[in-house]
């Protein structure tokens, strides 16, 4: 039996969209202590991992461990159609296998859709020594993203001990965006070597974008031409964190 | 192990350099043997510049304008490059190629370390097919970005190849079969007879491998499985199907409609296109009229349907392809543009296939299963005024002409024989492809209005120019065809866009001629545009041969006229 509840269904819209930005069809692990995904996108090029305790919900019912695979997308179709304030209720029916979506508030509603059958992929978590540690607010980071985008589609983020830059060189124009430490942008800077890495913005951009919309504080981590790990602190217990491969010119 | 793509890559740059049909057969069976088993179904699709089985509904979806975006971003090589190598070798792979060779590219990497196997394109391919809803475009260009950018130039021109779906290699169905039959030890015609009852030499190619010719011999229909349609000769006139079927033959109309292929199940009912697509959602009287009449539980029916006013006469075959075109509004259009569907064949019944009986018994088995359905109209006769008559009484009513069936021959997949004919009055329109269009002048000045037609050349897969005309389009059509063009423009040249060979249109001509103007060597005099062919790919178009032949007929005739 699998049933959680949360009081605002904006919370779980949220965790919903920032896991449709890599995913198509998620496999949620399902355990007495909470919900967990972790998850590549199909081009292996980035991943989620994602925890909610149990504490996080108005109500969460395990009883025994399980796996639940759905379409994300179809999810969020579905969860978009509760306001603001409305309490969203989701549960398993094991007999058709059917995942019921109750939204209450002005009025309510039970959909139901079906769920897919599960992946047995684990995906490890990427072993890296990271050489910069940087704590951002989301939104200063956003802004930054925001800014490269419009010179181009790539961007090589570099840290020394005083700094976070953010640069991108597009075919015409160009953008250095500058987060000096201690700024109102940066809150934190650990560097133990200068380092540099490129980063495709479709994905960059995209996962800022969603995961702002349940974090004002990320934590990036990051060495020379290696993944970049970000970390979205959740304003309640959870975990959502990113990795994404970054790019390198051949030879 | 598991096969990299790049020896698919390399064993394509062999077969594209020899024009010899043996050696690439040989060559091919070679690469065949080489594979494991499941790489072949793959393999074997890619090779021929499909990225899914062909039974698959799944599509790519990928515009010209996403893929030649991430070219260009990956390579960040000026696009003139691209127009160069395209001027020079007229090859959309080869010009991506040329961009790879001019530059580091930048290379997207993984979380997850993967070799580019024919597994791993494979399993990209799915991906990007199945990025489905909103950001779907932004997934595909990922998805493709990280394809290509694994890729070395020599992939990266197979793989551009795959997504424009033309391969122009020269290897093609036919030298498929025989390969396939070289390779894994199995008689030619138990791998062709497989393929047409599969409709897919690809998954023939698979079950050859594990199975051998034991395997192949037990093949049968699967409902839900689209077969591949039995075609028709061109005849010129009644007196010469009579000749060559020798005696009674049986007549019916040739509607101006689409032919479908239904297939039932229980209460599921499935249609397809000539195309071998799912069409079910764009007609669903058809479903209808089938859940309502024929009772069998399992049925593969033929037929055809076409378009017609509220007084059910019929009228032109454009407002009935509308409807495969924008299935989201079939509501809206199924009231405008009513359809009328008339059964001709039936090819499976309650798991028996029917397809070696006789055509006139498998006619009446559908006669007794069709329930109300009405059957195309049928006449017959060996008695040439007869069959004159009823050709008329066809025109009159406002169809094409007239079909001919031997009355014993069997239903052959995916062949065209002398068994069926379809006859039509005047000069065969041809079906052709619009390889690359000008901009008019005056009041056309916006619009791409005068196309370059092609016809394919069945050995080297090539399309080749036999014409140019501004004729036949309306001022709506015309808008809607320079819409269509532009998105798949690859090069352009003044006020010449060059485009990937994909919309097919019919054309009617006056005479064909000699002519050294065009590689092909034929060229069509009056050409006109009669309808836009959304039923057809380009790789139904029709092919130099046909003109030829068309070409050597129209000269006999000629002499005869001169004679007498």
């Amino acid at each position: 039996m699998f049933k959680l509840k949360v009081s605002d269904a904006k919370l779980l819209r949220d965790m919903v969209t920032a896991i449709s930005i890599l995913v198509d069809e998620a496999t949620f692990k399902i355990e007495p202590e909470g919900l967990k995904l972790r998850a590549m996108d199909p081009s292996r090029v980035a991943m989620i991992d994602f925890e909610w305790p149990k504490t996080v919900f108005e109500e969460y019912v395990c009883e025994a461990p399980s796996k639940m695979c759905i379409n994300i997308s179809e999810l969020l179709r579905l969860l978009k159609r509760a306001g603001k304030d409305e309490a969203v209720e989701l549960s398993l029916d094991e007999k058709t296998g059917r995942l019921q979506i109750k939204i209450t508030g002005k009025y309510s509603r039970n959909f139901n859709m079906p769920t897919l059958e599960a992946s047995e992929e684990e995906v490890p978590t990427p072993k890296i020594t990271f050489n910069v540690k940087a704590k951002a607010t989301t939104q200063g980071l956003s802004q930054a993203i925001e800014d490269a985008q419009l010179v181009s589609d790539h961007v090589r983020i570099e840290a020394d001990t005083e700094k976070l830059v953010l640069n991108a060189t597009g075919d015409l124009m160009g953008a250095t965006i500058t987060l000096q430490k201690g700024s109102d942008a940066l809150l934190d800077l650990e560097v133990k070597e200068n380092s540099k890495a490129t980063f495709s913005l479709s994905y960059l951009a995209e996962i800022i974008k969603a995961a702002s919309a349940t974090s004002d504080i990320a934590t990036l981590e990051f060495s020379t031409d290696m993944p970049i790990k970000i970390d979205f602190q959740q304003t309640k217990e959870g975990k959502l964190t990113f990795f994404l491969a970054p790019r390198i010119e051949s030879e | 192990m598991a096969t990299l793509f790049k020896s698919l890559a390399v064993f394509l740059e062999k077969v594209e350099a020899t024009k010899k049909r043996l050696e690439i057969i040989a060559i091919a069976a070679d690469f065949l043997k080489s594979l494991d088993a499941e790489d072949v179904e793959p393999a074997v699709s890619l090779i021929l510049g499909r990225a899914f089985p062909k039974w698959s509904q799944k599509t790519l979806d990928v515009s010209w304008t996403t893929l030649s975006g991430v070219l260009q971003r990956i390579t960040d090589v000026d696009w003139s490059v691209f127009h160069e190598a395209f001027a020079h070798t007229g090859d959309v792979g080869a010009a991506a190629k040329a961009l790879f060779e001019k530059t580091n590219v930048q290379r997207q990497t993984l979380l997850q370390d993967e070799t580019l196997t024919i597994l791993e394109v494979r399993r990209l391919l799915d991906a990007i097919a199945s990025a489905t809803g909103a950001g779907s475009r932004e997934k595909k260009e990922r998805l493709i970005t990280t394809l290509l950018s694994q890729a070395s130039p020599v992939e990266v021109k197979y793989l551009v190849k795959i997504f424009i779906g033309e391969m122009r290699t020269g290897m093609h169905e036919g030298l498929m079969e025989q390969a396939v039959a070289l390779a894994f030890n199995v008689p030619l015609a138990a791998v062709q007879k497989a393929s047409m009852t599969l409709g897919d030499i690809a998954e023939v190619a698979a079950m050859a491998k594990v199975g051998g010719k034991a395997q192949l011999e037990q093949l049968g229909f699967q409902v839900f499985r689209p077969v591949k349609l039995m075609l028709a000769q061109s005849a010129d006139d009644v007196a010469e199907v009579l000749a060559q079927h020798g005696g009674k033959t049986a007549f019916e109309y040739k509607y101006d409609g689409a032919r479908v292929q239904i297939h039932k199940r229980g209460g599921d009912v499935r249609v397809f296109s000539r195309r071998l697509t799912d069409v079910t959602r764009s007609l669903p009287e058809v479903v209808k009229a089938v859940k309502a009449n024929v009772n069998a539980s399992e049925a593969i029916l033929e037929g055809e349907v076409i378009a017609v006013d509220h007084g059910g006469r019929p009228i032109p075959f454009q407002h009935l392809m509308r409807r495969f075109k924008r299935i989201r509004e079939v509501q809206d259009t199924a009231e405008e543009i009513p359809v009328a569907l008339y059964l001709f064949d039936m090819l499976y019944l309650n798991g028996e296939s029917l397809i070696s009986l006789p055509y006139v018994q498998r006619r009446r088995i559908l006669a007794e299963n069709a329930g109300g359905i009405p059957l195309t109209k049928q006449v017959i006769t060996d008695r040439k005024e007869e069959a004159e008559a009823f050709l008329k009484e066809a025109i009159d009513s406002g169809h094409e002409g007239l079909m001919a069936k031997k009355l014993d021959s069997p239903y052959t997949p995916g062949a065209r024989g002398k068994r069926w004919f379809k006859i039509k009055p005047v000069l065969e329109p041809l079906d052709l492809v619009i390889t690359a269009a000008e901009y008019g002048y005056g009041r056309r000045h916006e619009w791409l209005s005068d196309y370059y037609l092609a016809a394919r050349d069945a050995v080297t897969g090539e399309f080749l120019n036999v014409g140019k005309t501004f004729k036949g389009l309306t001022d709506a059509e015309m808008a809607e065809m320079t819409k269509r063009l532009k998105a798949l423009a690859v090069h352009e040249e003044r006020n010449r866009v060059f485009v990937l060979p994909r919309i097919v249109v019919e054309v009617t001509y006056n005479e064909i001629q000699k002519s050294p103007k065009y590689k092909s060597g034929m060229a069509l005099r009056f050409a006109r545009i009669s309808r836009i062919r959304e039923d057809k790919t380009a790789e139904e178009a029709d092919t130099i041969e046909k003109i030829k032949h068309i070409y050597e007929q129209q000269f006999a005739k000629k002499g005869k006229y001169k004679t007498e």
